[in-house]
């Protein structure tokens, strides 16, 4: 087996926040490590400290107990210049420098490289053109901030935080607020640079199925547990996923790999291929329909057969019951 | 985009004519070929151009340009460090403490025995270092205590009102010699100033845009936010004690020495980055100071137009032209996309 280099660790950290004096702590003997090569996603409910999390890594805060080490010395013996570094980052604040064009955006990662004036040498100017050759966007050199879709805006500032060229980079939310197919190829992206590069990477996301279809590891933080990590398969496969569903009304379905009510419903009476009757089932639940006093057959072409009627569509039956 | 490259170029050109003119304008009309030809030759055609020239305008002429860098630099620097489009060289509130040392000297001062007909211009520009110089240490005791950058710009506004406040309640009790003073000041004037005061306005400008140059990397990060600016490695806490000592020194020492010119450190920022387009600051510092100071060259040779007995004062000229300026050009170009 390759030997894992630790990137980042944490041992025994307690974080929290001061309010008018007073120590409110967020996160308690907090242990995790990050490894080099691996995309980890951290998982929890808003307010349970992962923005605190990340402020710690990114030395914003410093925990009031326990280490942060990063490649095994700690984090706070560094000079900002040096953890920048080996640490970057992509927030979630929105940035609006329009006149910036995506090429002056990336080559600002250099910054903690470069000297006063900020200039590009040869070696900056390779990694820039790395960073938009990795994230796919060569395209995009000139074009403007102020003229980006959010998507592109996106691998931009993930494009930036490479050409920092840090070994860990973490990242806030940053599929919130984007289509479907966007977020897919960000969390693809992110897997192929840090399986490609090694790299360490960190997201926090609230996308649980497009996490589990990218990410090495699971971090879930909930209220007043310790962090659970583990491989996302082996947290579904053990049940430790529903530590993410603290009430009983949602669960994660084990078979479909998605979150779901947990109330059982009615039991309807429906024939036909099993994975038609689960799509119907959630209409008719959906649609508040209790109770069927027929068996339910679907038809092959797709139709529904409720007694003598027949309808073409879920739309139809539905339709059917609400008017009387 | 290649025209873009001729744009310094044209610039400094611009900047040369605007020298020439603001030299020639005025109640006599020298004729800028002449008036080359005595400063480099030393023989004037007239013996009274040479002393117009040598005496008066050029050290006015000096006096444009250096506060012209001096506010365009530094409202430049205030824009990107509080990320607001609207801050400038004053919002700090310290310009405000150069006029609240005017102030009490020109209002307060008959009641200590002090006659306005002695005032000159040194104890004037005095009290108006002494005035900034304690607000520069209000605003950073305040900052000492205050983290957030938002916090501090209040704070800083609401300083400057509270000052103002004060001169207010001053002129309200004061005779009318002295409010007339006091007011003739307000309205900014770059022409009374000595060369020996001029080269100590010159002095404090170098020091102000100093620590500014030497940041430009650190501003073009902090383009991206704060948080953003310290993962990149730049020491954001450090960059505000720079920027309070450079706003201070240079919009407080403007102030005492030619007082308060509205606009300019707020306009031209914007006017350097609709030219250039561009957020660089290794653009936009060189290029803001190129065109603040042509900019006051050509508002104050608009303010001496020949033939005129009298000047009409700076800082309503500076408001008068730049205002239409700016507005036409906010209109045809989206403003706040370029920020």
């Amino acid at each position: 087996m390759k030997k894992q280099r630790i990137a980042l660790e944490g041992i025994g950290l307690q974080l929290g926040y001061s309010q008018e004096g007073v120590r409110k702590p967020l996160l308690e003997d907090l242990n995790f490590q990050l490894v080099a090569g691996e995309l980890i996603c951290l998982l929890g409910p808003n307010g349970v400290g992962k923005s605190t999390l990340i402020k710690a890594i990114l030395g914003e805060i410093t925990p009031w107990e326990g280490q942060l080490l990063l490649e095994q010395k700690p984090l706070s013996s560094y000079s900002i210049q040096d953890r920048a570094k080996h640490i970057a980052v992509v927030l979630t604040d929105p940035i609006y420098p329009g006149n910036l064009t995506v090429g002056q955006l990336i080559a600002l990662g250099r910054t903690p490289h470069t000297n006063w004036l900020g200039h590009l040498g040869e070696e900056d100017r390779a990694i820039v053109e790395k960073a938009l050759a990795d994230t796919h966007i060569g395209y995009l050199r000139d074009a403007r901030l102020g003229e980006l879709s959010d998507g592109q805006r996106q691998k931009a500032m993930i494009a930036r935080a490479l050409a920092q060229d840090g070994a860990v980079i973490v990242l806030d939310e940053p599929t919130a607020h984007l289509d479907l197919v966007n977020r897919l190829e960000i969390m693809s992206l992110l897997r192929e640079i840090s399986g490609s590069q090694g790299k360490a990477i960190l997201v926090v996301t609230h996308d649980l199925d497009i996490a589990l279809e990218t990410a090495d590891r699971f971090w879930i933080l909930n209220c007043g547990c310790p962090l659970l990590a583990g491989n996302p398969e082996d947290l579904v496969l053990s049940g430790q996923i529903q530590a993410l569903f603290p009430s009983d009304r949602y669960r994660f379905n084990v078979a479909r790999g998605r979150v779901e009510w947990s109330q059982e419903g009615p039991d309807f009476q429906i024939e036909g291929p099993a994975e038609q009757a689960y799509w119907v089932k959630k209409a008719l639940v959906k649609a508040g329909i209790t109770f069927l006093d027929q068996t339910l057959v679907i038809t092959e072409p797709f139709g529904l057969r409720l007694g003598e009627k027949t309808f073409g569509t879920l739309e139809e039956l539905i339709g059917e019951f609400k008017q009387g | 985009m290649s025209f873009r490259r001729y744009l310094f170029p044209l610039t400094f050109l611009l900047f040369g004519m605007s020298f020439l003119l603001n030299l020639s304008m005025g109640s006599v009309w020298i004729p800028p070929a002449e008036m080359v030809e005595g400063i480099v030759s030393g023989t004037w055609t007239k013996n009274s151009w040479e002393q117009i020239i040598l005496h008066y305008r050029l050290p006015k002429a000096m006096v444009a340009i250096l506060a012209g860098i001096g506010l365009s630099v530094s409202g430049l620097q205030m824009q990107t460090f509080f990320r607001n489009p609207l801050a400038g060289p004053y919002v700090l509130g310290i310009s405000s403490g150069a006029g609240l040392g005017v102030a009490l000297l020109m209002l307060a001062g008959a009641a200590f025995g002090i006659s306005l007909t002695g005032l000159n211009s040194w104890a004037i520009a005095g009290a108006g270092i002494l005035g900034a110089g304690s607000l520069l240490a209000l605003v950073t005791l305040v900052a000492w205590r205050v983290k957030d950058s938002m916090t501090l710009l209040i704070v800083g506004l609401m300083v400057g009102s509270a000052v103002s406040a004060v001169v207010a309640v001053l002129s309200f009790f004061s005779g009318a010699e002295a409010l007339k003073l006091y007011t003739v000041w307000s309205m900014g004037s770059l022409g009374a100033l000595t060369w020996s005061q001029v080269s100590i306005l010159g002095l404090l400008i170098l020091i102000g845009t100093l620590p500014i140059v030497g940041s430009i990397k650190s501003y073009n990060a902090l383009l991206m936010g704060e948080t953003y600016a310290r993962s990149m490695g730049i020491p954001t806490t450090i960059l505000r004690w720079w920027m309070i000592g450079s706003a201070g020194i240079l919009a407080g020492g403007i102030t005492a020495f030619c007082g308060p010119i509205a606009f300019l450190g707020i306009a031209v920022p914007h006017l350097a980055r609709m030219t250039w387009k561009s957020a660089d600051h290794r653009v936009l510092f060189p290029g803001s100071a190129a065109l603040g100071a042509s900019l006051l060259l050509l508002c104050d040779a608009f303010s001496h137009f020949p033939g005129w007995a009298s000047s009409l004062p700076i800082n309503a000229v500076t408001s008068l032209i730049g205002a239409p300026l700016v507005i036409s050009l906010i209109l045809k170009k989206n403003f706040s996309k370029d920020f």
